[in-house]
C-alpha cells in the first residue's frame, strides 16, 4: 500500500479496504489496559457517569449511529477526566487509551435530518445529556452483550466498545451553563454564530463540538458526525480570530516557539508580515500512520483564509487555531510558519486534539527572537530530524514571505 | 453631494483597475473628480487612480469620501451593455449609492470608509530606466512567463528591454529592442516580480496602447497608463522579489 496514502487518510478507508489495517492493529491491544477488563458479558446493561460524552458516527451517512458514551462503574469526578484534553496532557499515551477505553458507546440509528424531530426518545435523551457541563449518572440497556474492543481514528479520541441500545435513562438533572441553555433554543441564529457566542462565553471546545454533533445548534439542525464537527468547530473558531487579527499591527520581532507533546514536535515561527499560515507536516518513519518511510506534506493560506478542505485534514485547522488564538491574544498580526514533526513516540492515534493542544502548549513556552528569518530557520532545523531540504522545498508560503519584498521597505 | 454620469464601459475599466488589488476601496470625491489610493493586504502592490470630472458626461460633487465594496459594482456592471450610460447618485443621509442604468436602478449600501485600510503613503522612488510599450505586448510576455514560472525578471540593458522567466526546468524570454518599443530611456535596471501580482495588473493595462514601465535595480516597478482618452490615470507600484540563489 502507498504509505503516504495512510497519512492522508488516517483510517477513512481511501485504500478501499473494508477495515483499516493500521487501526485494526490497535483494536486488539486491550492488554495495555487493566481497567478495560470489565465483564460486559455478565449483563446487558451498564451504569456509570457519562463525562458527559456523545458520539455520532459517520458510516452510512445520512443514516448514522449516535448515542451517549458511558463508562461502566465510573462516577463523578473520575468521569470528567475522560473527556478533558487538558487532563490528558498530564498522563501518558497508554493511560489515555486505557482511560478512554472505558467509554462504552451506546448506539441508536438516526437520520441526521431528524435532529429536531422529537420522536426518537433515545436521541432526545442524548441531546439532554450533551447539554451538561458536569458528569451525569446514566444507565443503558443493550440488545445484546457488548464486544470488548477499542476504536481508534485519526481525528477522534480513542473509545471503548460499542453496542446497540434498547433504552437509556439519565438518572439526574444535567447541569446546563446559562449560555448553552438559551442558545440551543435560538433557531434563528446560524450554527456558526452560536459557536462563536459559546466560545466567548468560555464554553470549552469539547462541549461545543458535542452540541454541534448531536444536532442542537443552528437553524436547520442536523446531526454532525463527531469527526466532522471537531474540525468544523476548529475552523469556525479560527476564522473568527482571523477576522480580528487582520486589523492588528504586525508583530514586532521574528519570534520562534518550540515544543513537543506526545511525539508531536512543533516549531512555530511568527514573521512580521500580513497574516498567512503554512503548516509543514513531517512524518518520521515508524509513527502511527507512516510505516517505514518518511513523508512530508504542506498546505498554506493567505490573508483571505482557506478555501476548500485542507489536504492535511483536521490537523491543519487544529494547529492553525492554536496560532490564531495566540495572535489574537497578543493583538498582533504575523505570517505563521509551522513545522509539525511527528515522531515514533506518537505510536497510537489519539485524535486531533493532540495537534491543537500541542500547538497551544508550544505557544506557552518562552520564545526566541531573531534578527533574520534565515537565522530562525537554521535554529529550527537543529531540533528537527527531517532534513532541512526536505521540508524547505515544500514551504511555498515561506518562500514567498522570504523573497517577496513589501512596499514599506522602500520609504 | 455627488451626482455623475459615466460611460458604463469606462466605469467597468475603472473598477477593474482597483479590484485587481483590493476588494473594497475609499473613493475621494471632489469637484475636480475622483481619486483612489489603495494598497493590497500584503503590502506588496498599490494602485493610484485618478478620474477627473472631464472624463464624465456630467459631474457635480462636493468634497466627500465614500467606501465601496468593489465586487458589488462589478456584479451590477456584469449585466449592463457596453455603450450604456450610468447615472450615479449619492444619498449622504442613508449612506447609499444609487446607480441608474437604462431602466434599471440599483441602490447599494456604502461601507464606512474608516473600516477600510487607510490610504497608503507613496514611496518617492528614483527609477532610472523607463520603457513605453503597447499593453498587449506586456500582457503577452506575462502570459508566456506564467507557463514556466511564478516570477519574472524585467531588465533594461543599453537599448534593450527584455523580460525573462525561469522555472525549475524551463525558461522563456522576450526581447524588445528600442525599435519595437514606443520609447526607451536607458538606465541600469534589473528586478524580479511575482507573476501572481503582474498577471492581475496587466489585465487592465493591456487595454491601453501606451503603458509606461519605470524600473530600477531590485526596486519596485511603476506601471502607468491612461484610460478614457488619456483623461483618467492609473498607476501601480509593485514591490520586487529578492532573487534567490
Amino acid at each position: 500500500m502507498r504509505q503516504n496514502l495512510c497519512i492522508k487518510c488516517k483510517g477513512k478507508g481511501l485504500c478501499g479496504r473494508p477495515t483499516c489495517p493500521i487501526l485494526k492493529k490497535f483494536k486488539s491491544i486491550e492488554s495495555i489496559s487493566s481497567k478495560i477488563n470489565i465483564n460486559f458479558k455478565s449483563s446487558d446493561s451498564i451504569f456509570g457517569a457519562s463525562p458527559p460524552a456523545v458520539f455520532v458516527g459517520r458510516y452510512g451517512y445520512p443514516s448514522v449511529s449516535a448515542g451517549p458514551m458511558i463508562p461502566p462503574f465510573v462516577s463523578g469526578n473520575d468521569a470528567m477526566a475522560l473527556e478533558n484534553p487538558k487532563k490528558w496532557l498530564k498522563i501518558g499515551i497508554e493511560d489515555i487509551i486505557s482511560a478512554r477505553s472505558q467509554l462504552v458507546r451506546a448506539n441508536t440509528k438516526v437520520n441526521v435530518k431528524d435532529a429536531n424531530s422529537h420522536d426518537n426518545p433515545l436521541l432526545l435523551k442524548s441531546q439532554e445529556l450533551a447539554l451538561s457541563k458536569k458528569p451525569i449518572d446514566t444507565e443503558a440497556w443493550f440488545t445484546k452483550p457488548i464486544k470488548n474492543e477499542l476504536k481508534f481514528d485519526g481525528v477522534l479520541t480513542p473509545m471503548g466498545p460499542s453496542g446497540t441500545m434498547k433504552n437509556f435513562e439519565i438518572t439526574e438533572n444535567p447541569k446546563v451553563p446559562t449560555k448553552v441553555d438559551y442558545l440551543i433554543y435560538d433557531t434563528d441564529a446560524l450554527a456558526k454564530d452560536v459557536v462563536l457566542e459559546l466560545r466567548t462565553g468560555n464554553v470549552p471546545n469539547e462541549h461545543i463540538t458535542r452540541l454541534l454533533s448531536i444536532g442542537l445548534l443552528g437553524r436547520e439542525r442536523r446531526l454532525v458526525p463527531t469527526r466532522w464537527s471537531i474540525t468544523a468547530v476548529d475552523d469556525m473558531a479560527g476564522k473568527d480570530h482571523l477576522q480580528a487579527i487582520r486589523d492588528y499591527q504586525q508583530i514586532g520581532d521574528i519570534t520562534l516557539f518550540s515544543g513537543e507533546t506526545f511525539g508531536n514536535h512543533f516549531e512555530i515561527l511568527f514573521i512580521p508580515r500580513s497574516f498567512s499560515y503554512e503548516l509543514i507536516e513531517a512524518w518520521l518513519p515508524r509513527t502511527v500512520w507512516s510505516g517505514n518511510t518518511a513523508w512530508v506534506g504542506a498546505d498554506h493560506e493567505g490573508i483571505d483564509g482557506k478555501k476548500g478542505y485542507s489536504l492535511l485534514a483536521g490537523g491543519y485547522y487544529a494547529a492553525r487555531l492554536g496560532a490564531l488564538e495566540y495572535l489574537d491574544g497578543i493583538r498582533r498580526q504575523a505570517a505563521v510558519f509551522m513545522v509539525r514533526e511527528i515522531r515514533p513516540d506518537y505510536w497510537a492515534p489519539l485524535g486531533v486534539w493532540v495537534v491543537r493542544e500541542a500547538a497551544r502548549q508550544t505557544l506557552k513556552k518562552t520564545p526566541q527572537k531573531f534578527d533574520s528569518i534565515e537565522m530562525a530557520l537554521v535554529d529550527m532545523s537543529t531540533r528537527l530530524r527531517t532534513p532541512y531540504a526536505d521540508w524547505m522545498e515544500k514551504a511555498e508560503m515561506l518562500s514567498n514571505v522570504r523573497h517577496q519584498r513589501t512596499l514599506d521597505s522602500f520609504f | 453631494m455627488f451626482k455623475a454620469t459615466i460611460d458604463a464601459n469606462l466605469l467597468k475599466d475603472s473598477i477593474e483597475s482597483l479590484s485587481v488589488l483590493v476588494d473594497e476601496a475609499r473613493f475621494r470625491i471632489s469637484p475636480e473628480g475622483i481619486a483612489v489610493r489603495a494598497v493590497d493586504p500584503a503590502n506588496v502592490a498599490m494602485v493610484s487612480f485618478d478620474l477627473p470630472a472631464s472624463a464624465f458626461d456630467g459631474f457635480e460633487a462636493d468634497d466627500s469620501e465614500i467606501g465601496i465594496d468593489l465586487t458589488k459594482i462589478t456584479d451590477i456592471l456584469g449585466v449592463v451593455d457596453k455603450n450604456e450610460k450610468v447615472l450615479m447618485e449619492l444619498d449622504e443621509m442613508s449612506q447609499k449609492l444609487s446607480l441608474h442604468i437604462g431602466g434599471l436602478s440599483y441602490t447599494i449600501s456604502l461601507l464606512d470608509p474608516s473600516t477600510i485600510r487607510a490610504e497608503p503613503k507613496i514611496p518617492q522612488l528614483e527609477l532610472p530606466a523607463e520603457v513605453v510599450l503597447n499593453g498587449i505586448d506586456l500582457r503577452k510576455a506575462v502570459k508566456a512567463a506564467e507557463k514556466v514560472s511564478d516570477h519574472m525578471l524585467l531588465v533594461v540593458e543599453g537599448d534593450l528591454f527584455f523580460m525573462e522567466a525561469e522555472g525549475d526546468t524551463d525558461r522563456v524570454r522576450l526581447d524588445m529592442p528600442r525599435d519595437q518599443l514606443i520609447d526607451l530611456k536607458p538606465g541600469n535596471a534589473r528586478s524580479l516580480f511575482s507573476l501572481d501580482y503582474l498577471s492581475d495588473i496587466v489585465k487592465p493595462a493591456s487595454k491601453s496602447n501606451e503603458v509606461t514601465l519605470s524600473l530600477g535595480m531590485d526596486f519596485p516597478l511603476k506601471i502607468n497608463f491612461t484610460i478614457s482618452n488619456s483623461d483618467g490615470k492609473v498607476g501601480y507600484l509593485l514591490a520586487p522579489r529578492i532573487e534567490s540563489d
